[in-house]
């Protein structure tokens, strides 16, 4: 390696390095800034805490961080949940048949996956609340499978168009019905894009703001995201107990993706094809 | 051992026949080969005998009960993929057992069925393997011990050999020909390689553009096939054919000249001739023109192929060109039963002997075989 | 012929199989967008039932109201910002990744793609306390420096608010854009360098005649979904600025939400959505010719 490719490799370093600090600093800020008390988040902006200060995650906690938690852990599961199901079921079928209509049907998927939630708003808004299901979790839960479903059923139906046609044809000579092919074959083999799926959806859904706040309006409700936006206006200068609050919602995804990065990247790249 | 007969079958898409009208009988215990070009409806053909496509018209038969509108798990079939098809998610024990144990067998019963098979394939040893842990090999025979497990009545093979290597093609080739021995089974399989069906089949039938254009034992095709076609399929390389003309006909005698040859060859007509003035083709397979007896015609090498104890020589002949055959240059193929030492533009020849010597009609229709046949 | 009953049974089983997917998507997606449309023709309030036919005055209203052409002006500003920003330092990196970088590979792209997973509402109160006037570790560091902060603050100051709200979502984003790029990258055959090396092209030539061509779709998705995502654009605006100060940051998402929930001005806000809906159709129509293209 000669003089001027170390240099060069230096460089290269130094351009990713920056980048990181960059991506780290405002992280390593939230993580600080919840063990600082409130006069030294005034008075030292820039140096660590004085002491191991917990009371600002007390604070947070005692606002009700858990229950936000847990109903975003219901929403989410129950969401994905719903999302993965149906898309599974109907992308086998509009991959498998050859039926005119299913082109029409999944050409209209494709349609639904253009739409963006600001787009319906009002309505939706006025259907939810017309079907009493504002402040309920169900009543959330159904839009984001919704919502969620065109991009799924797209992901799982170009999976099933690759998947090996002579595997299903031997299952049927080994005497499977059509309902226990998909059970008993394909779903088996589908672990990979399930995960992606669920852990896009579930990325999706554990951070959705816009639909939460206008639907989840009472406190015992509400979503993390929600409950810490209400929170806010609420405690607007206890900036410890907010940083708390994020490090709460925060951590448990953070710790899931560097644990299984190499799966995250791989789902939420899948995008791109 | 129960019979498979195809009676008239037609298959049609949206504006494509696939099977024109196809019958034939697989006799119990008999290994059927079907062969032909890609496209020529041998796949659909067999696949439509498993069940996984639906005949347009037409019954296919086990042992005189009409099963084309069965559940394909019913049809007391079992076919052998060509990717294998093995379930990755399984062992191969419950990839062998998964028929009987959907069909709701005791597990005793499946075990016992699994051990057997196994012991046949001699895979015994995998058993507890997932497949992704086997070679290519392995795999074709844990499918074949699949379609074993299930003791169908007869067994379908999809081109089960073309994913090996040569080395191991040739091995399974003896191994099948074995388990047909052993089982005695009545086996329909399809092949784009013709080795396959000369090696194997106890009666091949040979498919094009979705109609039969002959079945018959293996030899029988080679020595006196009924057209050109099956002439030209059977046998590598490629028979040779010349396009020439009749020049006088004498009863079921006649004189035919090739272009660009000062020579007349007098055949025997077995079939109906075009007449005097009449377009013919005369074929003669590679090892025909290697000899004594005939006529020389005098050429240069083009190319040579040496296989070791012999070779296949390329001559250009000049004006006497092969149409329709292996070498786009209309080079005559020449088998020699000796080493040739390779060399680009050397004298030879080759010898062509009436004798030995198939023709042909316009349409295509075989009207001479060689005499010594 | 006939239908075979096991035919019809495979018919009911797979119409029972769509259904719920269908059922959900037409009830909660089509079925609402279509409303939208049809409530853009009328004047209602939240809670109000009396609808009150105007024809296309709301969208007459939208023309003529300068508050939607700056929030469209600045959907288009972000749209165009984000694409030079992140899709730009997501090939750099990429690249940096694929080709140079080799110690360190895993622990960069973990970090770097780390913020993608954070909701953007925890990413919006972290920068609001970096921002912050008076506790921001900003304007430490900028007073530190000796250099004086903006006077009326980074959110705050209408002429810079816009670009640090880039800075917010390139901060967020980049790190998904590498990860795209890279994905396209490592699609690309090893093959196809060492013969372009063969052939004479290394380096810098290479990269143009291999490895563009190689990403160009890759690069288009990256591209098209910065457009979605200016398009929808709300979390950020809504937590950060409000669409202040004076509707100087104001997004056509976060007009709509103001339009219809605080203003009550629901037939306005549906004209608003029918809009948004338009180009995103618009959009989404031209990945799809594009996809089938390519």
């Amino acid at each position: 390696m000669n003089g001027r490719t170390r240099l060069v490799a230096i460089g290269m370093h130094l351009i990713l390095t920056v980048w990181t600090i960059f991506v780290l600093a405002p992280i390593g800020l939230m993580l600080i800034s919840a063990f600082k008390s409130q006069a030294e988040i005034f008075t030292k902006p820039l140096s660590l805490p004085g002491s191991l200060n917990l009371s600002a995650f007390q604070r947070a906690w005692n606002i009700g961080i858990g229950s936000f938690m847990l109903n975003s852990l219901l929403v989410t599961v129950l969401s994905v949940a719903v999302i993965i199901t149906t898309s599974g079921l109907a992308a086998y079928v509009l991959a498998r048949s050859e039926a005119k209509v299913m082109k029409w049907l999944y050409i209209l998927i494709i349609a639904s996956f253009a739409i963006p939630v600001q787009s319906v708003l009002v309505p939706l808004y006025q259907m939810v609340s017309g079907g009493h299901m504002l402040n309920s979790q169900l009543g959330i839960v159904l839009p984001y499978a919704a919502f969620g479903i065109p991009f799924t059923t797209v992901l799982f139906y170009a999976f099933f168009l690759e998947f090996p046609r002579e595997l299903e044809e031997a299952a049927r000579l080994d005497g499977c019905s059509r309902l226990q092919i998909f059970f008993r074959i394909v779903v088996p083999l589908s672990g990979p894009v399930v995960a992606s799926a669920a852990i896009f959806q579930a990325v999706f859904n554990w951070n959705e703001f816009l639909l939460a706040l206008m639907m989840l309006t009472e406190k015992s409700v509400r979503t993390l995201p929600v409950g810490i936006y209400g929170l806010t206006t609420q405690y607007s200068s206890d900036w410890p107990a907010i940083m708390a609050a994020l490090t709460i919602a925060t951590l448990p995804l953070l710790i899931l993706f560097i644990l299984a990065q190499r799966h995250f990247v791989r789902s939420l790249a899948g995008l791109g094809k | 051992m129960p019979s498979l007969e195809i009676d008239n079958v037609k298959k049609s898409y949206d504006n494509f026949q696939a099977l024109k009208g196809v019958s034939f009988r697989a006799e119990p215990g008999e290994f059927v080969v079907m062969v032909g070009p890609s496209g020529c409806g041998k796949s659909t053909l067999l696949r439509s005998i498993a069940g996984l496509e639906t005949i347009s018209s037409g019954a296919i038969r086990i042992d005189g009960r009409d099963i084309a509108h069965d559940d394909p798990s019913q049809r007391g079939v079992a076919m052998v993929f060509q990717n294998y098809a093995l379930y990755p998610h399984m062992t191969v024990a419950q990839n062998m057992g998964f028929a009987l144990k959907m069909a709701g067998r005791p597990k005793a019963e499946i075990d016992a069925a699994v051990q057997r098979a196994a012991q046949i394939l001699r895979i015994t040893e995998h058993l507890e393997k997932k497949p992704k842990a086997l070679s290519g090999g392995q795999k074709q025979r844990v499918a074949i011990g699949r379609a074993i497990t299930r003791s169908p009545d007869v067994f379908l093979f999809d081109e089960p050999l073309s994913n090996l290597d040569a080395a191991l093609r040739s091995q399974m080739r003896i191994e099948l020909g074995r388990l047909h021995a052993e089982l005695k089974a009545t086996m329909v399989y399809v092949t784009h390689d013709q080795t396959e069906a000369m090696t194997m089949a106890s009666r091949i039938v040979v498919l094009n553009a979705g109609q039969i254009e002959q079945t018959g034992t293996p030899l029988e095709l080679y020595n006196r096939p009924t057209n050109r076609f099956v002439a030209g399929f059977l046998g590598t390389p490629r028979m040779n054919f010349f396009a020439g003309r009749v020049v006088r006909q004498d009863g079921s005698a006649i004189s035919v000249q090739l272009p660009g040859v000062d020579l007349n060859l007098d055949l025997t007509l077995e079939g109906e001739g075009p007449g005097v003035g009449g377009e013919i083709v005369l074929g003669a397979r590679p090892e025909a023109l290697d000899g004594a007896g005939g006529i020389e015609i005098k050429g240069t090498t083009a190319v040579v192929e040496n296989l070791g104890r012999e070779a296949l020589v390329y001559v250009d002949t000049g004006a006497l060109r092969t149409f329709d055959s292996e070498s786009q240059e209309g080079y005559v193929a020449v088998h020699r039963p000796y080493q040739v030492e390779a060399r680009f533009g050397a004298h030879t020849s080759i010898r062509l002997d009436a004798s030995r010597l198939y023709a042909f009609g316009p349409d295509g229709r075989s009207i001479a075989f060689p005499r010594s046949l | 012929m006939s239908q075979s009953p096991s035919r019809m049974l495979d018919r009911w089983m797979s119409a029972g199989m769509l259904a719920p997917a269908l059922l959900l998507v037409g009830v909660l997606v089509l079925i609402p967008s279509v409303l939208a449309v049809v409530g853009s023709f009328y004047e209602f309030g939240i809670t109000s039932q009396n609808w009150v036919f105007v024809g296309l005055s709301n969208y007459a209203r939208a023309m003529a109201d300068p508050v939607f052409w700056t929030a469209l002006k600045n959907n288009i500003f972000l749209i165009i910002g984000s694409i030079i920003t992140q899709v730009g330092l997501g090939t750099l990196f990429a690249a940096l990744l694929d080709r140079g970088v080799r110690r360190g590979n895993t622990f960069y792209r973990t970090i770097i793609f780390m913020p993608v997973i954070i909701s953007s509402i925890a990413v919006a109160f972290v920068w609001i306390l970096i921002f912050d006037p008076n506790v921001g570790p900003l304007n430490a560091v900028i007073k530190g420096i000796g250099l004086t902060p903006p006077r009326l603050g980074w959110l705050g100051d209408p002429n810079i608010s816009l670009y640090m709200l880039l800075v917010i979502a390139a901060w967020q984003n980049v790190g998904f854009q590498m990860v795209l790029v890279l994905a396209g990258l490592q699609a690309i055959p090893k093959e196809l360098y060492e013969a372009a090396a063969l052939d004479g092209a290394k380096g810098w030539r290479a990269f143009v005649h291999i490895t563009l061509p190689g990403i160009r779709n890759v690069l288009m998705v990256g591209t098209l979904i910065c457009i979605i995502g200016g398009l929808k654009v709300f979390d950020l605006v809504f937590v950060t600025t409000g669409g202040g100060p004076a509707n100087a940051t104001q997004v056509i998402g976060s007009y709509t939400y103001l339009q219809a929930f605080t203003l009550g001005n629901m037939g306005y806000a549906d004209a608003l959505s029918v809009i948004l809906l338009v180009v995103a159709l618009g959009f989404g129509w031209l990945q799809l010719t594009l996809s089938r293209r390519g």
